[in-house]
């Protein structure tokens, strides 16, 4: 990295060399994408749910997605990745999700938070499958950033599940849904 | 330093069977029937009489050619390579993938793009009188001591030429400007104020075709063809990437891509005004960039101004709507 008090942090040596820079560029693009969108899935619950009692909970995960974006952005300047084009329409989709499961009630924002939390599980660990194979070595500081972070994300799931997310209406429904919703999203984040 | 540019490698069913002509030629009488076979199927774009040239300068390179097999894919492995590599990370030496059956190389072993590489930047002295041509890259190959036929190995309307030229550009000024970053990072320059810091960028960048600048209007045509818009799109938005990288540029939001596109924008009007201008040293273009990025600089605060009075306004309309409310009585809980 570029060094402590450097005064425009943009020195090209930050990102390492002989590094597979396709690959790379689309495990941080997504990712990227994906914290932003998670961002702005809890900022519609907490919207609607801010007020009630679950609200604690949803902005106590929301805090944490928020540092996981941070770290991101830093890791997209360093290894100077594109973002994604579709990043306005994450804001706004990402929203819409999270308010619109949110008027379904606590349960139904509990619901989208399982579904969405074990999407972003398993793409992580996807990821980290993928850099395995390529080099854990090379690629160790990734790596653990992706470990911790799907630790988090299993997390969320957990608490969402214990908040009573499966005792929603039409929770199969709502569940399936919301992943393909994901899975797409993930396509196009990582190409476009 | 030249950054490799993807999709133009035509050359490799030339230079593929050129070599396999000059090894079957020397190899054992069983190969070689094979070999001439494998070599007609991939000629068949191409008049055999280049292969047959690229061969002799071929062989005057050097003596042990044992790449043949591997070229098709070693070039297929360079496609892969994506638009924004950075000239740093490009391997200085031969490919490992270049090492023959035996798994020996000879000392001077060059592989066959340093070689192409060498001979355009030689004919790059001769674009002035020449343009960019067969003739330039002829008389290029020449004062390396090639036989003229090596200009046979590249396209006749100088595509390479002009693209490894744009190549080259790109990384004079990617090393300029981290040259210029050390000096700030050292503390022995001041960091420049991001309108000045662009303008010099582009400028330095433009100056470099000013040597060239007869012959640059036929340079941007070419550049149109169809066949060559992937590798010309490439180098420019690789340009423009670089010049924001050095700028400070760290946004990871659509800014990113307003940011690039106003500034290709900038680049592309400015060059144009550039082929036209007749003042002393160019001042009329250097004058026009500045009021150019000036421009830019005043959207993009004009912008967030818009931004800030609609929040203004609309906290200004939530306002009057709660106090209305309250007067109407609205607000009193029965």
């Amino acid at each position: 990295p570029a060094g402590g008090a450097a005064p425009r942090p943009c020195s090209t040596q930050a990102a390492p060399q002989g590094i597979n820079k396709p690959v790379i560029d689309r495990i941080i693009r997504v990712d990227h994408a994906g914290e932003y969108g998670a961002n702005r899935i809890y900022a519609g619950q907490m919207a609607v749910l801010g007020r009630s009692s679950v609200g604690p909970v949803i902005q106590q995960m929301w805090n944490q997605e928020k540092v996981h974006l941070k770290k991101f952005n830093e890791l997209m300047v360093a290894y100077r990745v594109r973002p994604t084009v579709l990043l306005p329409f994450w804001n706004v989709a990402g929203f819409v999700l999270g308010a619109g499961s949110a008027l379904l009630g606590k349960k139904g924002a509990m619901a989208c938070t399982v579904a969405v939390e074990e999407s972003i599980s398993d793409h992580y660990n996807n990821q980290i499958r993928t850099l395995m194979e390529e080099d854990p070595e090379k690629y160790k500081e990734l790596l653990q950033v992706i470990k911790q972070f799907r630790d988090d994300e299993r997390e969320h799931h957990d608490i969402g599940i214990e908040h009573d997310a499966e005792a929603t209406p039409a929770y199969s429904v709502l569940k399936t849904a919301i992943q393909l919703g994901c899975k797409a999203a993930i396509f196009l984040s990582e190409r476009i | 330093m030249a950054t490799r540019w993807p999709g133009v490698t035509p050359y490799s069913p030339i230079s593929a069977a050129a070599a396999k002509l000059a090894v079957a030629e020397r190899g054992t009488g069983q190969g070689r029937e094979r070999e001439r076979g494998r070599v007609s199927a991939k000629c068949q774009h191409y008049p055999p009489v280049r292969a047959l040239q690229a061969s002799a300068v071929l062989r005057r390179v050097s003596d042990e050619h044992k790449k043949e097999p591997f070229t098709p894919s070693s070039q297929q492995q360079f496609d892969t390579h994506p638009a924004g590599h950075q000239p740093e990370q490009e391997p200085q030496g031969p490919r490992p993938s270049y090492t023959g059956q035996g798994g020996q190389e000879s000392e001077d072993y060059e592989s066959e793009e340093q070689l192409q590489r060498r001979i355009l930047t030689a004919a790059l002295e001769f674009v002035p009188e020449h343009g960019w041509t067969t003739e330039a890259i002829a008389e290029g190959a020449k004062t390396l001591g090639l036989s003229v036929a090596a200009a046979g190995m590249f396209h006749s309307d100088g595509s390479e030429l002009i693209l490894h030229f744009v190549s080259e550009c790109n990384a004079k000024l990617s090393e300029l400007l981290e040259k210029e970053q050390k000096l700030v990072q050292l503390g022995e320059a001041e960091k420049k104020p991001t309108d000045e810091f662009l303008r010099d960028a582009v400028e330095a960048r433009l100056r470099m075709l000013i040597p060239y600048i007869e012959k640059w209007p036929q340079a941007l045509s070419v550049l149109l063809l169809p066949r060559n818009i992937p590798s010309g799109l490439s180098l420019l938005t690789s340009m423009i990437d670089d010049i924001w990288h050095y700028a400070g540029d760290q946004s990871t939001d659509f800014n990113w891509y307003t940011r690039r596109a106003v500034l290709t924008g900038i680049y592309n009007t400015t060059e144009l005004v550039m082929l036209q201008d007749s003042s002393p040293d160019f001042e009329d273009t250097w004058r026009f960039l500045e009021n150019r990025v000036a421009d830019a600089m005043n959207m993009s605060s004009t912008a967030s101004q818009v931004q800030s009075t609609g929040e203004a306004v609309v906290q200004g309309l939530m306002g009057a709507a709660v106090t209305i409310r309250n007067l109407a009585g609205l607000n009193q809980r029965r």
